[in-house]
């Protein structure tokens, strides 16, 4: 194998926190194999980004266009055919965003390339690269391998691929690229940011946080009262929001918002790693859960093995009491 | 969009909201429909929701969430249907059910009688817990599989899954052990009765498991069946003959007060307490039996037994009737029915609160713990104070 | 407007401890499991009849699996699709290439304007069916749909990324969506509808009435081995009746300075 990809995306002015944690795993796999490492990324003004790229990649390839400004999936599906068509690099690794999960399928299809989504690890086993995906929402792991191509796509799971520090001092590669006809059929309109009507989960202290498991919206009652007595606000997983009982500013986890609350109590959430990869900068997290099993148990500091709705109340009246002798 | 397949169209105009379906017996107060008295709302008794319906029926009204809600908060516990003054008086509960039944059929809802539904017709319990799960209650009892033995002890999903109702699963089992009695368990097997599902308005899958189940039991040749819960006892007695299961039913108070009366059962070991009796709607109302209960409470040496100012077909529900020990549209309030009925047996005295039906046992006892009166009255299911009595560990 | 729905069948695995690894270890135990619907397809079926009912045309429900999958299928017949077709065949665990070309296969035999996916399954989750399908149909898609619009010619449609950040597209029809849960409320399926759907047709088809073979589709990825993922650290558990446990966790609670 010749080479490693790494396409970064950005938005916002910024490169997507994924973007380092593949570059770093991609770093990682290229040393291994004594590969080089290419870093590639797309719009207007993206010398800055392209220059912090240098810190990982032996090489990176910008490309100045205006209509790859933004993470679209169409028009880099057209710019990222083309470069491995004209690199032909071994493994082209991306993050598992919702923009990669727009590209990456039609972009397999269109070369005829093996593609795993969503890895959670990448590692070379007898000269071949392997993957592990988990599934089952977290309950089982599989691990695959792929058949011969000269190019495989990855994409690896946010939040699992720790970012080390990068080292290098790569160079800088300008390609031409041009759009041979605009894409007519399929019209970006623009993005829609939720508002927060008040309350910003992101800014407190202490976040009671609910999940599937309060089984009904009025249940919600006395989560603000629990709230209420420890001085902080509800947050929600995303069924909370599916099911229409609190909206979705509201909502922590992957499409919904990053905290790090001193204390995370989360009540009735299993935990499934697109709610955690949300809440794990918390400083403290307590779950409550009657599935023993739950996976939310690994990443709370306590738990109690119970229905929510049972120790929710009998919580504000303890809380309240030792309050009460407080004050 | 209207109702179109409402079979009460022609008499439901016939109440004329005299309100009488919100009384107890002697006329003591108006809150004895538990949804009534939950909300304080003319909406929200016998009375109000049959006007709706016939609002809905004749497009006055749309289907809205807040009417389903209104609609799924009625408990089945016929305490209209014994008040009502009219004659059409015993189709008044089922008109509630049939409207269910319609939004069933359109499948709109509420999330909760949904997940309660979908639940049972993957797992057969409204838990959602896994089948295989369904005899973790049994472990270590030495209670056996059916195979032809007198008795099929149905244990039902709240006696099965319920950390509470398995307790009281248990020590039932024991005591039927303890009596010598012949009876086997049909452990993963055992399927929900339907009983609540009917309730909810879902008519083809309560058919299904009516069906089922009658077919299972007569494949095992089953002729005697004593149930924890009345609620299966109301199902497997009144409406599995319809699907030709024609059984000898007996609700476990039944059975355990023939013992004690006959012998079978020592209960010298008493249990000495001032004991207040909560009738299950569906032994009380539902199947007239009121006095079983009372006589095994009374057969025990130490129990000083008094009554609720609201007794037999005067009880007032603990709320968790059709479904809602699920669905719990009717919780979060002091004037939940469970939180009112736990402080009606506090008046009398009483400091343990006897139930006779593993859904009143979870309701009353988290009620209690609501109230904060866990050091006044206890909640216990009558077998457990028969285990007591006939000193079971 | 003509709509064809993709939906499958999944084990139950809400539960963490029902999930075992078969001796293969090619996949997981399954006879003792229940199966269901996809939770992500009971939103694409309610997408999908929500827009039938407004603007009228056919909905075709589409699924690939042995026969016990008919079950999905008459869901979607109960809850309003004209037909469902079943290719008789388990690609459960297959390269999810392979199933693309299949369904490709099958669409294309019928009317359409709109295929609508579940952004993901709930058993390997990969998330990428979807999009495979309208690449080798060569119509246009969007992944993660939470709001969707449609008029004759176009839909508009607001794709879930991440943050809490919708992106707006126009895309003109035919074309190909993955529907996420939340964008409706499913309704409830009732058993009476079901029963009443065995009368509506479902057709079976085999791969070679669609012209194709197993052995002529050769998967680019091989599964090599399925485990149970490795047990990460546990949180002290608190034991106890809801008073005790309350008790001893608002004391922890105090002792940190949370309140």
């Amino acid at each position: 194998m010749s080479s490693i990809l790494v396409v970064a995306e950005h938005r916002n002015q910024t490169l997507a926190d994924v973007s380092y944690q593949v570059l770093s795993k991609g770093r990682q796999l290229a040393d291994q194999a004594q590969m080089e490492l290419l870093a590639a990324v797309a719009g207007v003004d993206i010398d800055a980004y392209a220059k912090e790229l240098t810190r990982w990649a032996d090489r990176v390839i910008i490309v100045n266009n205006d209509q790859l400004e933004e993470p679209l999936a169409e028009p880099y599906q057209k710019l990222i055919a083309h470069l491995i068509r004209e690199i032909r690099p071994g493994i082209v690794l991306m993050g598992h965003s919702s923009f990669a999960m727009d590209l990456v399928p039609s972009l397999s299809v269109e070369l005829g390339i093996p593609l795993v989504t969503d890895c959670v690890d990448i590692f070379w086993q007898n000269g071949d690269i392997l993957v592990t995906r988990s599934i089952y929402n977290g309950k089982a792991n599989a691990s695959y391998s792929f058949a011969q191509s000269e190019t495989i796509l990855i994409t690896g799971r946010v939040g699992e691929f720790p970012v080390e520090e990068g080292q290098r001092q790569g160079w800088i590669e300008e390609i031409e690229f041009a759009f041979e006809e605009e894409c007519d059929y399929k019209k970006f309109e623009g993005y829609l940011e939720v508002e927060a009507a008040g309350v910003d989960i992101t800014q407190a202290e202490v976040l009671v946080s609910v999940g599937r498991g309060i089984k009904e919206k009025k249940n919600l009652e006395i989560v603000e009262e629990l709230a209420r007595v420890l001085g902080g606000v509800v947050s929600c997983s995303r069924p909370v929001v599916d099911y229409g009982w609190l909206p979705s500013e509201r909502q922590v986890g992957l499409s919904g918002k990053t905290v790090q609350p001193k204390l995370y109590l989360g009540l009735g959430i299993s935990g499934a790693f697109q709610h955690v990869v949300g809440m794990k900068g918390a400083r403290m997290t307590v779950a409550i859960n009657k599935d023993a099993k739950a996976p939310i148990f690994s990443v709370a500091n306590y738990g109690i093995v119970d229905d929510v709705l049972k120790v929710v109340p009998a919580l504000v009246n303890k809380i309240s009491e030792l309050k009460g002798r407080t004050e | 969009m209207t109702l179109t397949n409402f079979r009460y169209g022609d008499v439901i105009h016939r109440c004329f909201r005299c309100g009488y379906c919100k009384f107890p017996i002697n006329w003591m107060d108006v809150n004895n429909c538990p949804a009534y008295a939950r909300f304080r709302m003319e909406t929200y008794s016998c009375g109000g929701r049959l006007w709706l319906t016939r609002a809905w029926l004749e497009g006055e009204i749309e289907w809205s969430d807040h009417l389903a809600d209104i609609l799924y908060s009625c408990t089945a516990c016929k305490n209209c249907e014994v008040k009502c003054p009219l004659s059409f008086n015993i189709d008044i509960l089922n008109m509630m059910i049939a409207a269910k039944s319609e939004m069933v059929e359109r499948g709109e809802i509420p999330s909760a009688a949904k997940e309660f539904l979908e639940n049972i017709q993957r797992q057969g319990n409204p838990y959602g817990t896994s089948r295989e799960k369904r005899d973790e209650w049994m472990e270590g009892t030495g209670i056996e599989a059916y195979q032809g033995q007198e008795y099929l002890y149905y244990v039902g999903c709240v006696g099965s899954y319920d950390t509470r109702g398995q307790e009281t699963a248990r020590l039932l089992g024991k005591v039927l052990q303890k009596a010598g009695v012949s009876f086997g368990v049909l452990g993963n097997d055992e399927n929900c009765d339907g009983n609540e599902v009917r309730n909810l308005g879902e008519e083809t899958l309560f058919e299904m498991l009516a069906e089922d189940n009658v077919a299972q039991f007569q494949g095992l040749g089953v002729q005697k069946i004593v149930t924890l819960s009345p609620h299966s006892y109301n199902a497997m007695k009144n409406d599995y003959p319809g699907f030709n299961g024609v059984f000898d039913v007996l609700h476990y108070t039944q059975l355990l007060q023939e013992l004690i009366r006959n012998g079978g059962l020592d209960v010298s070991g008493g249990y000495n307490a001032k004991v207040t009796y909560h009738d299950p709607c569906f032994l009380g109302r539902w199947n007239e039996e009121y006095d079983a209960p009372r006589a095994i409470l009374r057969a025990i040496p130490g129990v000083q037994f008094v009554e609720m100012a609201r007794n037999r077909n005067g009880a007032l529900c603990c709320g968790g009737g059709g479904g809602n020990f699920y669905l719990d549209l009717l919780g979060g309030s002091e004037d939940s029915p469970a939180r009112r009925r736990v402080r009606e047996a506090c008046e009398t005295g009483a400091n343990v609160l006897a139930v006779a039906c593993p859904n009143c046992l979870t309701m009353l006892e988290d009620a209690v713990k609501a109230e904060g009166l866990e050091n006044k009255l206890t909640v216990r299911d009558i077998s457990e104070i028969v285990g007591e009595a006939c000193v079971i560990k | 407007m003509d709509i064809i729905a993709c939906i499958k069948r999944v084990p139950d695995t809400s539960e963490a401890d029902v999930v075992k690894i078969d001796p293969s270890q090619k996949d997981i135990e399954k006879d003792r499991l229940a199966f269901k619907i996809n939770d992500w397809d009971e939103y694409v079926l309610e997408a999908a009849v929500q827009l039938k009912e407004k603007l009228g045309g056919t909905l075709t429900a589409v699924t690939i699996g042995p026969k016990e999958w008919d079950e999905v299928l008459r869901r979607a017949l109960a809850m309003g699709a004209d037909s469902a077709i079943r290719i008789d065949q388990d690609v459960s665990a297959d390269d999810p290439h392979i199933v693309a070309i299949i369904l490709d296969k099958v669409i294309r035999r019928l009317p359409y304007d709109l295929v609508l996916f579940g952004a993901q399954s709930e058993d390997f989750g990969s998330g990428h069916l979807g999009a495979m399908v309208a690449e080798i149909l060569g119509i246009p898609h969007a992944t993660l749909v939470i709001n969707l619009e449609a008029e004759e010619k176009k839909i508009h449609v607001q794709r879930e990324l991440e943050a809490g950040t919708l992106q707006s597209y126009t895309i003109d029809l035919p074309a190909l969506l993955t529907i996420h849960t939340g964008i409706n409320q499913p309704r409830y399926i009732s058993m009476g509808g079901i029963r009443r759907a065995m009368q509506k047709e479902l057709q079976v088809m085999s791969l070679s009435d669609l012209g194709l073979s197993l052995d002529a589709l050769t998967p680019m990825v091989k599964l090599e081995e399925m485990r149970l993922p490795p047990k990460g650290k546990e949180a002290e558990l608190i034991t106890g009746a809801p008073e005790e446990t309350a008790g001893q966790l608002a004391k922890i609670l105090k002792d940190a300075g949370i309140f």
